[in-house]
């Protein structure tokens, strides 16, 4: 590797964007097959039901209608976990959200398709909806109950915790979260539970560090405030999506899936599906934006479906379906009290973390829990959180799970304190910014992170220096976020014009692709035109992760590296022996190779490429390989400065300036660094101005297309400053660090501030519309817009008791009532992706 | 219902085709005509994926029927670079980062041609608000903003240099009519 870096953390053009300009990238949605038929779903039309029956008979006769299946048709070598969504992909018995998927149809066209839906008749018994967690956790409220699970079996969870131990351990990561602090947090969240009971709660947890009321106690200044945030979708403009090919001969299944994951996806499919992992090919298209949410939410059904059909079967989301019935990002209820002294120094932090899971469990509760208190030195910490089933479409990950939820409600109450005690909000967090070694939440020890470096790179930044006028106000707001790290593994082999293939099975979100050409061509010494990046499908590539948790470039950079090294060096050992030289002697360039010291000995690749894989060929072909364990994490931390104007009469916010500053460790390629937190900090602005997918009291989403599911347009907004801040990591690519998601944290709380600023208001819901920050400015004297929460509908009796064995709380899926959940951030969010698709 | 002949001229060619009266223009397009550059993001006329160009003029063709094209011009970002040589608006999206996922780039690319036919120096506010019915949750429309300003002042400078830039492979997976 040189030293002087010349290709990486230089501004690259996407090595895919020429087809895409021209409109050439086969997206999931442009895969056609010969004799494909198109699918669609029919949904439930209560949020919570029991499925008395089905009728498909009428739908069959319809001309043109080729295959119909119900939860009947669910494989039955399979035992599935009804506490899943992801087993549940086709409801049996019952229904828990409006427009959960009870049955499909395959037609010739998606018109014919959409017409038989009509001819399905389903009766349904109608059971008491929640859709307010808060509601949902009463004493009294009626249980929302997956098939296998009885009400006694509750209660015992509540007592089983110690039982519990074998399930614990494939969710737990020991390395990461250090287990001294597990058995207490169990204890006291059982404790908890034993009091107050509260029902429908999926998962708890509690983190607790020192004496909190010792804390509050030693503090000046002591605020309180519950934070509400909507349930909002991560907004991909592809809409989910699989193609489905059933070769009955061969008993093999070939997905073509919009997914962030295709390894995940091949695993999930088999084992819902019930066939040999070898016996399902997972081939990923370009994916047209996933930010979380593409796991596994569509393959299954799809696959079931071409099992049953016969033929080619594609299933497109439309908008609506995407806004009712996929899985968004969740709605939280965070109240929490902050203490700090007179010097500003954090004295204590203490929260009740609701979430609402939705349907099904599978949200980063944990995490919100975690991240509350995790960028900020608290000595005293004790946060109580539950994860709440409600009737409502369950929730998944969304860029950073949770970070804005955190985020918004920590990041007032850190300005309000400063506020207080009369610091600038910049210094009040140079003062209590956490850094290496410090305790987290968790238990385990701050990694390095560049907060700080962020924030004095922020802190120079001419925004400030902008003159702010009437009713205009500037909020600063961080977030932190941990991310993925692998492992991972490439290969690179040299094709006979000397150019370099470098084959991963990652998925390519935010450019990743264009980062290995980088890193290849660096580590080799040749152009970025010699090198070549091509995704292989699950059958051919070697193993890659998930593109979640912004790893792919962190941990496959690596295996890149190392592939790249190995071929080198064999390409290298082989110019030796024909040159008759020692490997440093050898230069590589756009041509061929050459010897320094030997100005006769020279062979183009083509020629090279003779020595190794022609016909007389004396040595070895040139495959590189690198396989790489996991990394040791590397968090990136971010900030966002935003100017705002509040209109005084009509709330309605302009956003003047935004700055969103981030530590990258190293940023491979430049321009697409920027643009990620370009668009994660505009995702954090839609959640904190505008988006909400919005219920009405029978489950149904009151705003389900985008004209009224308000996201960011071109217009909203003035360009995004992007500084980037390089703390180099100790493990990454070149220092890189996890890049892609913590841009879209700080934006919620930097608007807040902002508009706190301009108006003098705090608002303390998400989003911030006109509507309630004119009503907070006293424009608005009745207020009766709409709410994400609705009373519960009258209790229809008994609700169904399931048949089949609960065999939930294995493999760590799906235990869904009353369980504590004692466990970390990250090992949670692994958990999140399994069980929760 | 019987299915109606259209006849209209699709990126220069001419083109006679029979479908049903109820489709879309994008999605004759797209499922028939094998032209999937032209997306659907919501099919509602919102988001702007499937934007064409109709006689020259912008439009959502999830919002046009196939019938309506009879005698007239249909242009989709396959038909804008000739010969495969790109336009400046094409070239400046891929220099400038204009894309990242990709998915909402046509409907951008086709709405800044419409744009810089009329309007040779826009600015900024223009180019909002010509790409406003454009939706993109990528980029946060910085680098689109960006890509279109230089397509359309800086344009000697953005030829096509095509044989300096990688370029993706087409996908192993492709059947049917591309
Ligand atoms: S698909 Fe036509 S505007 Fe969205
Ligand atoms: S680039 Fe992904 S939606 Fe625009």
């Amino acid at each position: 590797m040189t030293a002087e870096l010349t290709i990486v953390g230089k501004p690259m053009p996407r090595v895919d964007a020429r087809d895409k300009v021209t409109g050439k990238a086969v997206f999931g949605v442009d895969v056609q097959l010969p004799g494909m038929l198109a699918m669609k779903v029919l949904g439930s039309a209560y949020a919570h039901a029991e499925i008395v029956s089905i009728d498909t008979s009428r739908a069959r006769k319809l001309p043109g209608v080729v295959a119909v299946i119900t939860g009947d048709d669910l494989p039955h070598n399979v035992e599935l976990n009804f506490g899943s969504r992801g087993h549940s992909f086709l409801a049996k018995h019952k229904a828990f959200f409006y427009g959960q998927p009870v049955a499909a149809v395959a037609a010739v066209d998606i018109h014919t398709a959409e017409e038989a839906l009509k001819y399905i008749d389903v009766k349904y018994r109608p059971l008491p909806i929640l859709l307010d967690p808060l509601e949902a956790m009463k004493p009294d409220a009626p249980l929302i109950q997956h098939m296998g699970e009885g009400a006694s079996e509750m209660s015992m969870h509540n007592a089983d915790v110690a039982e519990d131990d074998e399930d614990h351990t494939e969710e737990l990561d020991k390395e990461d979260i250090g287990d001294s602090d597990i058995r207490e947090a169990a204890e006291l969240a059982s404790e908890a539970q034993a009091e107050a009971a509260p029902r429908n709660v999926a998962s708890h947890i509690v983190f607790k560090q020192g004496d909190v009321a010792k804390g509050f106690a030693e503090s000046d200044v002591v605020i309180e405030n519950t934070y509400r945030l909507a349930q909002v979708h991560q907004g991909y403009l592809e809409l989910q999506n699989a193609t489905a090919n059933w070769d009955a001969v061969n008993q093999q299944l070939t997905l073509w899936v919009s997914t962030q994951a295709q390894f995940y996806e091949r695993q999930h499919a088999a084992e819902v599906l019930g066939l040999p992992i070898h016996k399902v090919k997972v081939i990923t298209p370009e994916v047209g934006g996933g930010f979380g949410a593409k796991f596994g939410l569509v393959a299954p059904l799809v696959g079931l479906m071409s099992m049953k059909a016969g033929r080619p079967v594609q299933h497109i989301y439309t908008r609506h379906e995407e806004l009712q019935a996929s899985n968004p990002a969740p709605a939280s209820v965070i109240t929490i009290k902050t203490g700090c002294k007179k010097d500003g120094t954090l004295t204590a932090i203490e929260a009740k973390v609701v979430v609402d899971t939705g349907a099904y469990s599978g949200s980063p509760m944990s995490i919100i829990c975690i991240m509350l208190a995790a960028p900020y030195k608290f000595p005293n910490i004790f946060i109580d959180g539950y994860e709440v089933l409600t009737n409502k479409q369950s929730v998944a990950a969304y860029r950073a799970p949770g970070g804005p939820n955190s985020s918004f409600a920590i990041e007032q109450q850190i300005d309000i304190m400063a506020n207080e005690v009369g610091m600038s909000a910049l210094e009040f967090r140079l003062l209590n910014g956490s850094e290496e070694g410090y305790t987290r939440p968790d238990g385990t020890p701050q990694p390095k992170i560049g907060l700080r470096a962020v924030l004095n790179a922020l802190a120079r930044h001419p925004i400030w220096k902008e003159p702010l006028g009437p009713n205009q106000g500037r909020g600063l707001a961080i977030g932190g976020w941990g991310g993925g790290r692998g492992p991972a593994s490439a290969i690179v082999k040299l094709e006979g014009d000397g150019t370099f293939e470098v084959v991963v099975g990652t998925v390519d979100l935010t450019g990743t692709n264009t980062s290995f050409a980088q890193i290849a061509a660096e580590v080799l010494g040749l152009p970025i035109s010699k090198i070549h990046v091509t995704r292989l499908d699950t059958e051919t590539a070697p193993f890659g992760p998930a593109a979640g948790g912004s790893q792919v470039t962190y941990s496959m950079g690596v295996a890149v590296i190392e592939a790249a090294k190995d071929a080198r060096s064999q390409v290298l050992k082989v110019a030796a022996k024909e040159f008759d030289t020692t490997e440093d002697d050898i230069v590589l360039d756009e041509v061929g190779l050459r010897s320094q010291s030997k100005p006769d000995k020279k062979l183009s690749w083509p020629q090279f490429q003779e020595t190794t894989s022609g016909w007389t060929a004396k040595y070895a072909p040139v495959l590189g390989r690198g396989s790489v364990e996991r990394r040791k994490g590397a968090p990136g931390y971010a900030a966002c400065v935003a100017d705002v104007e509040v209109d005084p009469l009509t709330g309605y916010v302009k956003i003047l300036r935004v700055v969103a500053a981030q530590d990258v460790g190293k940023a491979i390629n430049r321009m697409s660094v920027e643009g990620q937190l370009q668009g994660g900090t505009v995702q954090g602005i839609g959640l904190a101005l505008w988006e909400e997918i919005m219920y009405g009291a029978d489950g149904r989403v009151r705003n389900a297309s985008l004209l009224d599911y308000r996201k960011a347009t071109p217009r909203d907004l003035p360009l995004i400053d992007a500084v980037i801040v390089e703390q180099a990591s100790d493990d990454g690519p070149f220092g890189a660090k996890i890049v892609g998601e913590p841009s879209i944290i700080p934006p919620a709380g930097a608007l807040a501030n902002a508009v706190a600023a301009a108006t003098g208001k705090r608002i303390f819901e998400l989003p911030l519309t006109a509507e309630r920050i004119a009503r907070a400015m006293g424009r608005v004297q009745e207020y009766d817009a709409m709410t994400t929460t609705a009373p519960t509908l009258t209790p229809d009796p008994s609700p169904i008791r399931g048949e089949g064995r609960g065999r939930n709380g294995r493999n760590g899926h799906g235990r869904t009532n009353g369980k504590v959940k004692t466990t970390n951030g990250r090992a949670s969010r692994k958990a999140t992706a399994r069980k929760a698709r | 219902m019987e299915q109606t002949t259209i006849r209209f001229t699709l990126n220069d060619r001419p083109i006679t085709h029979a479908a049903m009266p109820y489709r879309t223009l994008l999605e004759v397009l797209r499922d028939d005509l094998g032209l999937t550059g032209s997306k659907e993001g919501c099919g509602t006329g919102d988001c702007g994926a499937c934007t064409l160009l109709l006689d020259g003029k912008p439009v959502t063709s999830c919002l046009v029927l196939a019938a309506e094209a009879d005698g007239r011009k249909v242009t989709t970002v396959e038909g804008l670079a000739k010969d495969g040589k790109l336009t400046p608006v094409q070239v400046a999206f891929i220099r400038y980062g204009g894309l990242q996922c990709g998915i909402c780039t046509s409907g951008f690319i086709v709405a800044a041609h419409a744009l810089l036919e009329s309007n040779k120096t826009p600015s900024e506010a223009d180019v909002r608000a010509a790409i406003g019915g454009n939706l993109c949750r990528c980029t946060g429309y910085d680098k689109i903003v960006r890509a279109i300003l230089a397509a359309a002042y800086d344009e000697g400078e953005l030829v096509d240099e095509s044989a300096s830039m990688p370029v993706m492979e087409k996908p192993l997976f492709t059947e049917g009519p591309m």
